[in-house]
């Protein structure tokens, strides 16, 4: 068999994905010692862990440092790295939706949005027939409508919370956001064997 | 924007240096033998060609290529592939030569980055066509051709995967309802988002047995092992017998092994029309290379006649053929300012032996060892010599 290596991203998606890989009967170890490690071999199983920023992973796979990666659907769009979306993990289920303070309307000559997706809002307003000004930030969308900043942010949404909090109001449903195992487009052909086999005994789990 | 510093260059180009220029000629010498042993003539195109043209007519997204305005106001584009400059040539003159022809090249192409660096903007393509000749012998050729070609570079471990565009249209076609639905998934393959596929064709409402199909299609469709699978997929067609006759071909050459199929393969150009293939090799994240049949390409430039050929991309070849040590050694010759005739003598004399001979006068240096340390030898020639 050969040699794996799988882009992950930090925190909440790792320790899921890494229950799933456990459920779907890989020999890993219980409890990984994550602390400041950035990669984790198992060799018991020939595989290695890389945990990145989430927003880095479908870097690692289009460059074939990983073979495969868990990428959110958000960071796919925005990217459109060159790598082969294989399935669809449901997991971190989210979506981005367009939002802003109440009853107000996009300003008519120049609207501006905020958001840190640039080119999926982009895109969206696009297909709309509508054009408009992007401002990327890298974080705390929220605060753009509100200061004035942005007359729409484009953002994830999980539980609407944090919007709410901040007196904001969806618009519109973007599309919808979960988690998705991607594969370098050599590896898939190189290591076709086993990275269909870890596909289908995903496949299993996520139903 | 910040200012250019002296250093820079465009994004994406980049310098070659010695050891990888040599490897670069080793590869073209290497090329270049087998290719017309087996009948390929090389030629090449003008760097610059017409956006209307070639520009137009290119596989190449249209955001990828370099423009220029020539003194006419005419748009001008760096040649992004070598395939449509060749179908343009081909079909305005080398046709009325010889058909079919059988060309070959090793050119530069020119890719615009948009974003990021991390791969170049400009790299060297080697690769054949086959123009004139519809039958699937030329199409098994061009398979025949790229396997031997890779093994001649010392490559073991690689991969072709093939696919047929008109099967996979037929498929598509029987299984949706409109041609925006056909249209939809062909394009969701051509960005390889298997998932997005499952989910549009359970969003297009189709009959259950159309969407089964299609969703079983899709979970199988990279990995049949044999061409007999695909076809509870697709009723008999000319497009399934031409493969299934090509890959008698290639097992017939002893070839199998180095072949998969994958009837999920798609362009998005329309020309590609007959059968189209991948290369992959282990030692690069990026696919060596690619090919098929584009008679479409051909209509294009007013032509009936049909063409075939595949393309290698020099600069991932570099990174996928293991590195052999340079054979010649290296000999520096340093002379006293008298000494230079007879230091002449001894360089040719050692040349004569097969050894590359640098020819250094002692003033000319300004420290001795950190110059000759770049040599596996070094003579000295002072006058004491010429008194010998």
């Amino acid at each position: 068999m050969s040699h794996l290596t799988i882009a992950m991203p930090k925190g909440r998606i790792f320790e899921e994905a890494y229950q799933m890989l456990i459920e779907a009967g890989f020999n890993l170890p219980e409890e990984v010692e994550m602390s400041r490690k950035l990669m984790i071999d198992i060799p018991e199983e020939d595989l290695r862990f890389i945990l990145a920023k989430p927003m880095d992973v479908p870097v690692y796979v289009e460059h074939g440092v990983a073979d495969i990666g868990i990428a959110g659907k958000d960071t796919l769009l925005e990217l459109r790295r060159n790598v082969h979306e294989l399935l669809d993990l449901k997991i971190s289920q989210c979506y981005i939706a367009s939002a802003g303070l109440p009853n107000t309307t996009m300003n008519e000559i120049a609207p501006r949005i905020a958001t840190k997706y640039p080119n999926i809002a982009m895109n969206y307003y696009k297909e709309l027939g509508e054009q408009v000004e992007i401002i990327e930030l890298n974080g705390s969308i929220e605060l753009a409508p509100m200061i004035g900043l942005a007359d729409r942010i484009v953002d994830i949404v999980s539980t609407g919370r944090t919007l709410k909090e901040n007196g904001l109001v969806e618009y519109e449903h973007i599309t919808d956001v979960s988690s998705r195992l991607i594969a370098n487009p050599v590896s898939y052909r190189m290591k076709s064997a086993r990275i269909q086999e870890l596909v289908s005994r995903l496949k299993k789990i996520v139903g | 924007m910040s200012s250019i510093k002296m250093f820079e260059k465009p994004l994406g180009m980049r310098d070659t240096f010695p050891i990888p220029y040599e490897k670069t000629e080793e590869v073209r010498q290497t090329g270049r033998d087998f290719l017309r042993s087996r009948g390929f003539d090389f030629i090449q195109t003008p760097s610059l060609e017409y956006f209307d043209t070639v520009g137009k007519a290119s596989a190449i997204y249209d955001a990828s290529l370099f423009k220029l305005v020539d003194s006419q106001g005419n748009t001008l584009v760096l040649r992004p592939d070598m395939t449509t400059p060749i179908a343009r040539v081909a079909t305005s003159k080398l046709l009325k030569e010889k058909i079919p022809l059988r060309l070959a090249y090793f050119a530069n192409v020119f890719r615009a980055q948009q974003t990021e660096g991390g791969r170049p903007a400009e790299f060297g393509q080697m690769g054949i066509e086959i123009i004139g000749d519809k039958s699937v012998y030329a199409d098994a050729e061009v398979i025949v051709t790229a396997v031997h070609l890779i093994q001649a570079f010392g490559i073991d471990s690689f991969k072709i995967t093939i696919g047929h565009a008109g099967v996979l249209n037929c498929i598509l076609r029987d299984y949706t309802d409109s041609k925006d639905q056909e249209d939809t998934l062909r394009s969701l393959l051509v960005k390889r988002n298997y998932v997005g596929f499952e989910e549009a064709v359970e969003s297009f409402d189709l009959p259950k047995t159309k969407s089964d199909a299609l969703l079983q299609f899709i979970s199988e469709a990279t990995n049949f092992a044999s061409i007999t699978d695909i076809e509870k997929y697709v009723r008999k067609n000319n497009e399934l017998d031409y493969m299934q006759q090509l890959l008698e071909l290639i097992d017939t050459a002893g070839l199998s092994e180095y072949v998969a199929l994958d009837f999920t393969l798609s362009s998005h150009m329309n020309y590609y029309t007959g059968m189209l293939f991948e290369v992959f090799a282990d030692g690069s994240g990026f696919a060596l290379g690619n090919g098929g049949r584009y008679d479409g390409l051909l209509k294009h430039f007013g032509s009936e006649v049909g063409a075939t050929g595949f393309g290698l991309r020099v600069d991932r070849l570099l990174e996928v053929i293991p590195s052999k040590p340079s054979a010649a050694q290296t000999v520096a010759v340093l002379f006293e300012d008298e000494a230079f005739s007879k230091a002449l003598q001894t360089a040719n004399a050692l040349r004569e032996e097969g050894k590359r001979v640098t020819l250094q006068s002692q003033k000319g240096l300004v420290n001795v060892e950190a110059f000759t340390n770049h040599f596996d030898e070094v003579v000295t020639v002072s006058q004491e010599d010429l008194a010998k």
